[in-house]
């Protein structure tokens, strides 16, 4: 039962990470954008790296997870852990998510800053 | 051997989160727009990029409590401890839900009147405090 569960959790986790990555990839642009003062092809590159970087955290994090998986033997177990696993991936990806925003404003703030003073 | 309830409680208990998070962004995201564009002066492609982001936030951070909190720890033997089990989950998870609902609004609310006192600065202060 634990080779079925992990192959649904995989398979969950590997939706939510690419259909995420791809939606902070599009948005992101912008910001990353204004950071480098519209630099377009080191913004692409940049943005590139991070979508990348981000799968082989993410993907590498969820799979080391299995490691930490109890034995499983019925249905309910079964649930409870996929769903337990896939919420903590979740909440860590919400938290990795609100710091990398805040990064970027602090770092568009401290550009405005120095341009301000130049 | 009686009959075990849990796996009928989950059941029940995740369609009813995921329904509850989606109906909560949806309409706080797509009335979010104005504040949006208010904050970032009309700019839409910022405005709209950062929407989308603090959707996906929202989403990420309320559906993975969801999950993380689902398990019910004691045997369900009857349908009358699964109504009560389930409906304080529900419920607590409701309550959060608007607490974090309210955050958001007034997240807005003041990333607007700042962006009114300091009308050059083109990033929204709604940053700080939102993790």
């Amino acid at each position: 039962m634990n080779t079925l569960a992990y192959i649904i959790y995989l398979l969950v986790t590997y939706l939510i990470t690419v259909h995420i990555g791809l939606v902070f990839y599009r948005n992101g642009r912008v910001y990353i954008l204004g950071v480098l003062n519209n630099d377009e092809r080191l913004t692409d590159f940049v943005n590139r790296i991070l979508l990348v970087g981000y799968y082989l955290l993410n993907l590498g994090y969820a799979a080391l997870m299995l490691n930490w998986w109890g034995t499983v033997t019925t249905w309910t177990g079964l649930l409870v852990s996929i769903c337990r696993m896939t919420g903590r991936i979740m909440l860590g990806l919400a938290v990795m998510h609100f710091v990398n925003m805040g990064v970027i404003y602090l770092l568009s703030k401290r550009n405005q800053h120095f341009s301000h003073h130049k | 051997m009686k009959t075990s309830f849990n796996f009928t409680a989950y059941l029940i208990y995740l369609p009813a989160v995921i329904l509850l998070t989606w109906y909560v962004a949806h309409t706080l995201f797509k009335n979010s727009k104005v504040f949006m564009l208010d904050i970032f002066h009309g700019r839409t492609d910022i405005a709209f990029s950062t929407n989308k982001l603090f959707e996906t936030g929202f989403y990420l951070l309320n559906l993975g409590f969801a999950l993380v909190i689902m398990e019910i720890t004691s045997e369900i033997t009857d349908s009358r401890t699964m109504m009560e089990k389930l409906s304080s989950k529900i419920g607590g998870f409701c309550i959060y839900l608007g607490v974090m609902l309210f955050f958001n609004l007034y997240m807005f609310f003041r990333g607007k009147r700042k962006s009114k006192t300091r009308p050059l600065t083109p990033e929204p202060p709604v940053f700080t405090a939102s993790r």
